[in-house]
């Protein structure tokens, strides 16, 4: 028994001193990261610090941040999928056009298209109440959508905004008018503005807008209730049973494979666990978690189910195709 | 005194070396065809990692300023609008360099983008807190009626109105590509993913006005032999064309401080009105698009009068005026600040230094744009053939550069052809443009009004704003017939006359 145990760790010990001697020669050159989005987004701004973080840890390797914006995050994403072998081009996993896009068409790759590398942080999500709004607690709010159609304003048509509050809707028994926006930026104007009834957003973005009145929180789309709003329920207090969070990771083409896959996963790991990347990410109000590939796969996986039911109770399934 | 214990920091050696640098790149980068302000806040945010909050956002909002001014700089040597702020510039600033007053147009652009800039920041300082809350009383109602204003500029700027009617529709057409804005359902992109977004809008402009040049003069290159602009003016406006200014001045930096406040309309949208209202109210309007330096001063002051009065909703509200803004957002929450009515409470070092940076930041870019004029002029001696030459390379790089998709190759050489018949059979390209702004936002808003209101009409434009904007519009469209009418009337009342 000890003796099989001491092989295991010789053959580990091996592995990994392998990894490391192919963890030399692999990223021989910068790695590029492509984010399917402008620069200046929140995605686009978690990856460079990522990448900044990446280059801190590994000396002398180099991560670059490629922007391919356009179809919602489809064109980028795309760019990904259909990556070289070598490892040298990723891409940073957005919720929207990896578990949701491919359900309604326009793109030309599916959720089964990618490598799961690694996720890195978790985008919580409350529903706020807007200026004016005839609600201010989850209880007036589901009282009030029995008999309206509150008005829930999102980030664009078919994202991830939208299908997190009709799925909720759906769970909770309710109807709902979704308003969409060109950007989640629009959206909180008019939400400030007195001129939607609710939104989804962000705990960062709802607390400097609640503290000073501009949204009140009505739930927080966890299973627990969550540190920034401690007075805030969650949906499956209430007995809905309800979570939806968005995510930020790393997604591969399917191509790459072996010890290239190992050290990327092993680099978003070291990555999400340094202590300066957790700071630096949790003041812009992300919530770090690690997640290995086959759990992040598995979330992704769930996401693109329930967003697949959503889509088609809204009649947007293969809309585009 | 609080405030000026704020400032104090700004003058360390290092806080106003950093800003020069931002707006001395800024200024580069806009003046490169394809590289805009937002990309260049973009890309230099992870250096603000390690500095302080002001120096950082400073440095930021450096890069913002200097960026919308630089975009005059290709406008008006190249006619390549180096960033969609300063499409409107070309009207006026490409003739005047072509009569060889190169030097003036930039020399004007620099002051009037300096005033606006000013202007807007004595705003920004002053009235933040109160006009920002104004903003706010904007829904997709009053979106949409800003937008339809805006289009009746196409009425009084193209000379032909039927053709400029068929320009305006065009591109409202075209701007349908893509998907729709509240389905989400594609629109006419025939299968092809990479016009899931509609038409880039950068590559369309740099096609539209650049390209569509080089064809013209391609075909004059092969008519007639090398005209290189031998005299380049000096970069100061005259005492007489100071005063001839003076008005679109003020009213620009006003309409920019304006527009700058409603969030989500831009620079773009501002520098066209303010250059329809310039010319509008001018007692030569035929002098403008024939090289008029008062069509310089009324969009340049208009477009950075934008810059400092969008910070006023994101520094209120934390609500982003426009795209550079939303990304400056992500520099706030970076340094672990909120934008929103409690940053005034919680970081007034924070408000009081970006309040001053900005002003700071405005005079390096005048300083900057005055002495680099005659360095830019000198382009302008490089022979017509390699300059085309070179034109041509660009567009492809500044096009290819902002998505990284091949399909804007395709928008741009396209857009370039649609330019350049349009200009050979007298259709304004101008109007295309301003279609292509505001075209979107009207479709939008009017949609998602309705979706709303249920549909309901009478409800969508029963609010005051929009009633308001409605009623200019049809005051602007009606105001030529008016005009005409009463002058008749004063011929027949006095037929000597």
């Amino acid at each position: 028994m000890k003796k099989s145990l001491l092989t295991l760790s010789v053959a580990v010990a091996a592995v990994m001193a392998a990894g490391t001697v192919s963890a030399a020669d692999f990223p021989a050159r910068p790695i590029q990261v492509v984010v399917p989005y402008s620069a200046g987004g929140s995605t686009d701004l978690s990856l460079r610090v990522f990448a900044d973080t990446f280059e801190k840890n590994f000396e002398g390797k180099q991560m670059v941040i490629r922007n391919q914006p356009g179809g919602g995050g489809g064109i980028g994403t795309s760019a990904v999928a259909h990556g070289r072998p070598d490892g040298y081009t990723i891409g940073a996993a957005a919720q929207g056009p990896i578990a949701i896009k491919p359900h309604i068409g326009g793109t030309d790759y599916g959720v089964e298209d990618f490598n799961y590398v690694g996720l890195f942080a978790r985008s919580l999500q409350l529903l706020v109440a807007c200026k004016d709004a005839p609600f201010n607690d989850y209880d007036s709010f589901i009282e009030y959508a029995k008999a309206n159609k509150p008005q829930v304003g999102n980030s664009g048509a078919g994202g991830a905004n939208q299908i997190s509050a009709e799925a909720f809707a759906e769970a909770a028994g309710i109807k709902i008018e979704s308003i969409p926006f060109e950007g989640s930026s629009k959206a909180r104007t008019a939400c400030i503005g007195g001129h939607i009834h609710a939104m989804v957003a962000s705990p960062a973005e709802a607390k400097a807008a609640a503290d000073s009145g501009q949204m009140v929180p009505i739930f927080v789309m966890e299973d627990k209730r969550i540190d920034l709003f401690p007075d805030t329920p969650t949906a499956v207090e209430k007995g809905v049973d309800f979570t939806w969070s968005s995510w930020k990771g790393i997604v591969a083409p399917k191509t790459v494979q072996g010890e290239t896959l190992e050290y990327l996963r092993a680099a978003v790991q070291k990555i999400a666990t340094d202590p300066a990347f957790i700071k630096k990410m949790t003041d812009m109000g992300e919530f770090v978690t690690y997640e290995d590939a086959a759990t992040f796969e598995a979330r992704v996986k769930k996401d693109s189910e329930v967003s697949k039911k959503v889509l088609e109770d809204l009649g947007m399934l293969g809309m585009n195709k | 005194m609080d405030t000026l214990s704020y400032l104090a920091p700004l003058f360390h050696v290092d806080v106003l070396w950093t800003i020069a640098m931002g707006t001395l790149g800024g200024l580069v980068i806009g003046a490169l065809p394809g590289l805009t302000a937002t990309m260049g806040v973009a890309l230099l945010i992870p250096l603000t990692f390690s500095m302080t909050p002001v120096m950082g956002l400073n440095m930021l909002i450096g890069i913002y300023i200097g960026g919308i001014y630089g975009g005059c700089v290709s406008s008006i040597l190249l006619r390549t609008p180096g960033t969609p702020a300063s499409a409107a510039t070309v009207l006026d600033g490409y003739p005047l360099a072509q009569k060889g007053q190169a030097g003036k147009a930039l020399g004007m652009a620099t002051i009037a983008s300096t005033i606006g800039g000013l202007i807007a920041a004595v705003v920004l300082a002053t009235l933040a807190p109160q006009l920002a809350s104004v903003a706010l009383e904007f829904g997709a109602p009053e979106y949409f009626a800003l937008a339809l204003f805006g289009l009746t500029i196409i009425a009084s700027l193209s000379g032909d109105i039927l053709k400029g009617a068929i320009s305006g529709l065009l591109g409202i057409l075209i701007s349908c590509v893509g998907a729709d804005p509240i389905s989400g359902v594609m629109r006419y992109t025939f299968g092809i993913n990479g016009f899931a977004s509609g038409f880039a809008f950068t590559p369309a402009l740099i096609g539209l006005f650049a390209l569509s040049e080089v064809f013209t003069q391609l075909e004059r290159l092969t008519v007639k032999d090398d005209n290189i602009i031998a005299h380049v003016s000096g970069r100061w406006p005259t005492l007489q064309e100071m005063k001839e200014s003076t008005s679109a001045l003020i009213r620009g930096s006003i309409i920019g401080t304006f527009i700058g406040i409603v969030p989500g309309t831009g620079s773009g949208t501002a520098s066209w009105i303010s250059y329809n209202e310039a010319r509008r109210t001018s007692k030569t309007p035929e002098k403008f698009g024939t090289g008029y330096i008062p069509g310089v001063a009324a969009t340049e002051s208009a477009n950075n009068a934008v810059c400092a009065a969008a910070l006023i909703p994101l520094l209120a509200l934390g609500v982003p005026g426009d795209v550079v803004t939303a990304v400056l957002m992500g520099g706030l929450m970076i340094q672990g600040l909120a934008p929103g009515p409690m940053l005034f409470q919680t970081n007034p070092d924070v408000v009081v230094g970006i309040f001053g940076g900005t002003f700071i930041a405005t005079i390096f870019m005048f300083i900057f744009g005055m002495a680099l004029i005659p360095l830019f002029s000198k382009i302008l001696k490089v022979p017509r053939r390699m300059l085309t030459i070179s034109i041509v390379i660009f567009c492809f790089i500044g096009s290819f550069s902002i998505n990284l998709n091949q399909v804007d190759l395709l928008t741009m050489v396209g857009f370039g052809v649609l330019g350049w018949g349009m200009q050979k059979y007298g259709f304004s390209q101008a109007a295309l443009c301003i279609a292509l702004i505001l075209g979107p936002m009207m479709e939008s808003n009017l949609r998602r009004g309705l979706l709303q209101t249920g549909d309901n009409v009478i409800e969508f434009v029963s609010g005051p704003i929009t009633l308001l904007f409605i009623g200019l519009t049809i005051l602007s469209l009606a105001w030529p017939f008016i005009s005409q009418a009463r002058l008749k009337s004063k011929r027949t009342a006095n037929p000597t006359e």
